[in-house]
């Protein structure tokens, strides 16, 4: 376990050399500016590498998902495959948003429905013209005017839908960037694989649930081992902690037992029970009620 | 003149324009290469438009972009000017990091990861050091990012057709730019007592800067004349 440090101030810099720690009983001895220096330069090597290892793996993961479904018949985007399902899964994980957006483009070049899940062909509009209108038939509020190349990406509005849905989970801000929580992402799918042995599906769904709580943990206990729970506490960005404040007094329920009477000229201004107090009714509260007729004595 | 026959002429202007087009791009590459110190025949390099058309045309008498494509092989004074001078410390300093060059025109639309894939393992197959890439579309960022993911194996550089038009270099307003050799870049630093961090820039992304294919850490002489000094000289380290 970490040992508890003392909250540091964050308004003055007690590391500057200007000003030198009077405390010499604290053990932690401030680093040297070259020191710093250095930490500060690793600190970025280690970001920049992080976030290359990141752009190679989103890389690879978009060429494999170009040749995506690799289940055939029976299987299609409205029941994939349980193995590409759960590939596709996890080659999303380090995505953004922007890196799905390239995936679509990739697919579409090989004339690929831009759902990974379908094999389908992208459709391709004969006629010109830059706009669609789409939802004619249905109800008033599905009527659209859209560009015609953002119909050409699927091969159905269904591959659409199903592909926008997995778009809006993914995580806006880069994989080298995530803290523990967020580096955890799970994917649904809008048209999960239609398992046969439902009773099967589900003990693989808590088997996953397990495995998943598990990683969490590791994680997590990993991170607090190296004492860099974000990425931002990593990098000495922010250092801030957290004290519960200590209640001595002795935890009491509120009751209504107490006599309501001395308490009816206020309660038209009690607010939910509390009742606000401003130094003059303060006084008048507190002082006995006899000291009434003195002050015009004044 | 029947509509018919004005539909047909025009259509050979059509082709004919962009005909010329690839022909301006086609010598524009050829006047790179050469630049960059690998041997090139002149009159590869300097080929006429009618001739050009006449090696490149398929049936229909368009030149097809499959046929655009070329080798060549680094000279002898290229070889020097890459070569690692020998010090005390290395005695046996490696190789002069340079190669045979493949030149590629691509057709298409689009150019994806598929493309490029294709291009690197073409490359590294046929142990071309260097490739260039020509596209008439822009290049999908994925695909880009094959590049420097490649690095270690081949070096790939992509240009667009559009930029091959003219030779910016042939610009009066644009100065000589000269690579200097690394013994050429010692001796520069050495007599001005200089660290090469302490010279002007020049970004790799500068247009002359990827016209001569310069890399990181090398220094470039630009030589401009100047109506009161006559000509100077000065210098720039590639970023
Ligand atoms: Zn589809």
């Amino acid at each position: 376990m970490a040992s508890p440090r003392m909250p540091k101030p964050i308004l003055k810099k007690t590391s500057y050399p200007a000003t030198p720690v009077r405390n010499t009983s604290t053990t932690i001895s401030t680093p040297s500016r070259e020191e710093r220096d250095r930490e500060t330069a690793l600190q970025h090597a280690r970001i920049l590498q992080a976030r290359k290892e990141v752009e190679l793996d989103i890389l690879s993961a978009i060429e494999e998902l170009l040749d995506y479904p690799l289940a055939g018949p029976p299987h299609d985007s409205s029941n994939p495959s349980v193995e590409d399902a759960q590939t596709f899964k996890n080659l999303l994980k380090p995505f953004q948003p922007s890196d799905y957006d390239d995936l679509i483009v990739e697919r579409n070049i090989g004339e690929n429905c831009g759902y990974a899940l379908c094999a389908k062909p992208r459709v391709k509009d004969p006629l010109g013209g830059k706009y669609r209108i789409v939802g004619t038939r249905g109800r008033a509020k599905d009527f659209k005017v859209v560009e015609r190349g953002e119909l050409e990406k699927w091969c159905s509005e269904a591959c659409a839908r199903r592909a926008l849905y997995i778009r809006v989970q993914l995580i806006e801000s880069p994989a080298w960037e995530r803290d523990v929580a967020q580096s955890f992402v799970k994917i649904d799918l809008l048209d999960e694989p239609k398992s046969q042995d439902i009773v099967g599906g589900l003990e693989k769904m808590n088997l996953d649930d397990k495995e998943i709580q598990d990683s969490t943990q590791n994680r997590q206990d990993l991170a607090l081992e190296r004492g860099d729970q974000s990425f931002a506490s990593r990098n000495g960005l922010v250092d801030v902690k957290i004290l519960e404040k200590d209640v001595k007094r002795e935890a009491e329920a509120p009751s209504l037992e107490e006599d309501l009477s001395g308490k009816l000229n206020t309660m038209h201004l009690s607010l939910e029970g509390h009742l606000p107090r401003f130094e003059q009714q303060k006084k008048s509260l507190t002082e006995d009620d006899g000291d009434e007729d003195m002050d015009w004595k004044l | 003149m029947s509509s018919e026959q004005d539909q047909i002429n025009k259509q050979r202007e059509a082709g004919d324009r962009d005909n010329a087009r690839l022909w301006r791009a086609w010598r524009t590459i050829h006047e790179m290469v050469q630049d960059r110190g690998y041997i090139l025949a002149e009159e590869e390099v300097k080929i006429s438009l009618s001739d050009f058309v006449k090696a490149h045309r398929d049936g229909s008498g368009m030149v097809s972009k499959a046929s655009m494509k070329f080798s060549a092989h680094p000279s002898d004074a290229m070889m020097q000017r890459y070569s690692n001078p020998a010090t005390e410390s290395n005695p046996n300093p490696p190789p002069p990091d340079v190669g045979t060059i493949w030149v590629e025109f691509l057709e298409g639309d689009n150019v994806g990861i598929k493309h490029m894939r294709t291009f690197a393992q073409y490359l590294s197959a046929h142990n071309f050091h260097t490739g260039i890439l020509i596209t008439s579309v822009n290049i999908t960022p994925s695909a880009l990012k094959i590049i420097p993911a490649v690095a270690s194996e081949t070096r790939i550089e992509t240009f667009n057709e559009q930029d091959l038009l003219v030779n910016i270099t042939h610009h009066e307003l644009v100065p000589k730019h000269v690579l200097l050799s690394k013994e050429e870049k010692s001796a520069l630093l050495a007599r001005y007592r200089l660290k090469d961090t302490q010279l002007p820039r020049i970004q790799m992304t500068d247009p002359v800067a990827r016209y001569l294919g310069l890399r990181r850490g090398q220094v470039v002489k630009i030589i401009r004349k100047s109506e009161t000094a006559g000509r100077y000289a000065s210098y720039r380290l590639c970023v």
